[in-house]
């Protein structure tokens, strides 16, 4: 009797080991990538960026990003334009005081002035491209959104968790919907939504190990209206980085980074 | 010393070509510009040709940076003094086909918390768009003026500069030894503000001289620097600090001198440029509010001078052959400039950049054209179409105690990484000695050609 109750547990456990998995919430999910992309943060990215309009024609942009953790503070951000010649140089600074609290400045070389930017303009395009500011930003501050567990779908063989994520701030989209890779805790695909309309599709393939950490080398983002899209693809990325807060400045966004 | 210069020059080039794959990085541009004046009346201007070259190290330590220009700019060739093709900001007139100019040529060095600049440098202090009122350190080229953005009008000065860094403060000093004048157009090249001289003689075939002016020593003494002490934050603020010459154009008036010469009529406006020092104390911020980027800055400035009234300067109504003593048309007295702008995005890639500044004139006598308050509101639309493959700028300015207008409108197609074409048009309305209305005769339509890599 004794061994039948135990075998009964042990079957009962079994069968509930894909429901526990399943039964993780939208913000443990996140969580899960938060804390990777915490560890991403201290990095430096070459890569390149190419506009496709929608009649073939494409422009092509190269640039070098470097951030790092800040803690206790949350993180910084520096981007600057090697090429094409007209925006060389332009740059992109984000000092995050806390996930919900950043300052961001744009940097112009045929001004020589640095601007600030509303964080109501992170959703703009960014520099043209179908990527906005936020995207080129760290990670956010959970508590500002909501989080939904769809379903769980396989994307380019990968299982995946479908998370509704539902702004509780003002953003420019109503919702988006995640498709973040199990075990790997990054987004394969993501759908923006304005109420109930898609308007941006991002898709993040090609996702290596580089030091432990999975990365997609190539990133998609496409504006369903007007069929523009922008591909980005990481020529070369280092991890674990230590550089210092001085690369993080104004002044630095004005010499085109170190 | 010239052949010194353009040895250098051919040098960059030639390791600009040689080692750009090791250690620098080169960019450049060729812009082909034609002008389609709108006044039958106006001055003409031939097609334009200009080149950039900029070189960079790669980032160390150790920096150079160089940023050349040259080309001809298309203003009608006229027999000034300085025919020199590399241009040392020597002079207030130049000819400038052609012409080769550093805008920019700087060696640097930086650690963590300093670094030291020594070269020809372009500064870019204050924080308002068209005139920031602390930004003093560069005279301006006022041979195309309006017509150019403000950084293209700045001239490169010789300078040493140091930035001291920690934390979210900065502190910058800068010293420029030698003194570099502003930058004028002739009597009748198309941008002169003084093209209503002209008018008054247009009966006549007048061959108008023009007098370079006296300029100050180039010793120490003449010397200008500034100190700007920043910090960042929620609010970006700074407090600037500048004394030395004041980069603004003041004429001064001498004597008119009409004369027969070979069978022309030769005169002699009698006006050169003169060149005064001043102080100036000034704060500007930055910070943003809701969708809004907010920016000020204010200037109190010692000692600047202003002409009077051109009406008062002695000019006869109705001019013979003769010398006419002119009257003195200067004032001197300290002002207080402010100003506000503000962007809005007012949807993805369309920002309004909106900007009032205005210039209270201290001790403003009666004989002075500018009022005790002078305004301008400046509004900006940029617009950007297909992934900012077709680019729109609508540009106004509006001067309220004048009645003083500008609109300027301009188109940018980009077609490839290389290549862009623009169409640009620009009017100006007003009375005569108004900022805008003095130029109301320069309407115009220009097409522009850009290659740049």
């Amino acid at each position: 009797m004794t061994d039948k109750r135990i075998l009964f547990f042990l079957l009962a456990a079994l069968l509930l080991v894909p429901t526990w998995a399943h039964a993780m919430s939208g913000r443990e999910i996140f969580e899960k990538m938060h804390e990777l992309r915490l560890r991403m943060l201290n990095q430096k990215t070459e890569a390149t960026m190419v506009l496709y309009d929608r009649g073939g024609g494409k422009r092509v942009r190269t640039l070098t990003q470097y951030s790092k953790n800040a803690a206790p503070e949350a993180y910084k951000v520096l981007l600057i334009f090697n090429s094409p010649a007209d925006l060389k140089n332009v740059g992109f600074l984000a000092h995050a005081r806390t996930f919900s609290d950043r300052s961001l400045w744009a940097y112009f070389p045929e001004f020589k002035r640095i601007r600030r930017i509303p964080t109501s303009a992170q959703d703009d395009s960014f520099f043209g491209s179908d990527f906005s500011y936020d995207d080129f930003s760290g990670p956010p501050n959970l508590d500002d959104y909501a989080f939904k567990v769809l379903r769980e779908e396989t994307i380019d063989d990968k299982p995946c968790y479908v998370v509704e994520v539902t702004p509780k701030i003002p953003r420019k989209y109503s919702k988006y919907i995640a498709w973040v890779a199990k075990n790997l805790w990054v987004s394969a695909k993501v759908e923006f939504y304005r109420e109930k309309e898609l308007y941006r599709l991002g898709r993040f393939r090609d996702i290596r190990l580089v030091d432990g950490l999975p990365t997609p080398f190539i990133l998609e983002m496409q504006n369903i209206k007007s069929k523009h899209r922008t591909v980005v693809t990481v020529d070369k990325i280092t991890y674990r980085t230590s550089f210092p807060d001085d690369l993080f400045t104004q002044r630095a966004l004005e010499r085109g980074g170190r | 010393m010239k052949k010194l210069w353009m040895a250098a020059v051919v040098l960059i080039f030639w390791a600009s070509g040689s080692y750009a794959e090791d250690f620098l990085s080169v960019s450049g541009k060729l812009h082909l510009r034609g002008v389609v004046p709108l006044h039958s009346e106006s001055v003409t201007e031939y097609p334009s040709l200009l080149g950039q070259l900029k070189v960079d190290t790669k980032p160390s330590p150790l920096r150079f940076h160089m940023w050349l220009e040259g080309g001809w700019d298309g203003s009608v060739t006229l027999p000034v003094e300085d025919h020199s093709t590399l241009k040392f900001g020597d002079r207030v007139y130049q000819s400038t086909t052609p012409f080769l100019e550093f805008k920019e040529l700087y060696g640097s060095y930086s650690t963590d918390w300093l670094e030291v600049r020594a070269g020809i440098q372009r500064f870019a202090w204050g924080r308002l768009d068209e005139y920031p009122v602390n930004d003093l350190l560069n005279p301006w080229d006022y041979s195309q003026f309006l017509r150019k953005p403000l950084e293209d009008r700045k001239i490169g000065v010789p300078s040493l500069s140091t930035r001291l860094s920690h934390d979210t403060w900065s502190l910058d000093a800068v010293w420029v030894p030698v003194f570099i004048p502003y930058r004028l157009p002739l009597s009748t090249e198309r941008w002169s503000p003084f093209n209503q001289m002209v008018a008054r003689f247009n009966n006549l075939p007048v061959n108008f001289l023009t007098s370079d002016a006296d300029l100050p020593s180039r010793n120490l003494a003449s010397g200008s620097g500034g100190l700007r002490l920043s910090k960042t934050g929620i609010v970006d603020w700074n407090i600037n600090l500048f004394h030395g010459y004041d980069p603004r154009p003041v004429m001064k008036a001498t004597q008119l001198i009409i004369a027969p010469v070979a069978g022309q009529v030769a005169v002699e406006p009698g006006t050169v440029a003169d060149f005064h020092k001043m102080s100036s104390f000034g704060v500007d911020a930055a910070f943003v509010t809701g969708p809004w980027s907010l920016r000020a800055e204010a200037a109190y400035a010692i000692g600047r001078y202003f002409n009077t009234n051109l009406e008062r300067w002695g000019y006869p109504a109705v001019p013979a052959f003769g010398v006419y003593p002119l009257a003195p048309n200067e004032h001197k007295s300290d002002s207080l400039e402010y100003g506000v702008g503000a962007d809005y995005r007012v949807f993805e890639d369309c920002l309004l950049t909106m900007q009032a500044q205005q210039t209270v004139i201290l001790d403003r006598p009666d004989s002075l054209y500018q009022q005790k308050f002078e305004t301008i509101f400046w509004a900006n639309l940029r617009n950007g179409f297909l992934n900012q493959r077709i680019l729109t700028n609508l540009n106004a300015a509006y001067n309220p105690e004048h009645g003083g207008v500008m609109a300027r409108a301009n188109v940018w197609y980009v077609l490839s990484d290389f290549w862009k074409v623009g169409i640009a048009a620009v009017g100006f309305w007003g009375p005569d000695q108004s900022l805008f209305g003095r130029y109301k005769t320069n309407d115009q339509v220009e097409v522009d050609l850009v290659f740049s890599w």
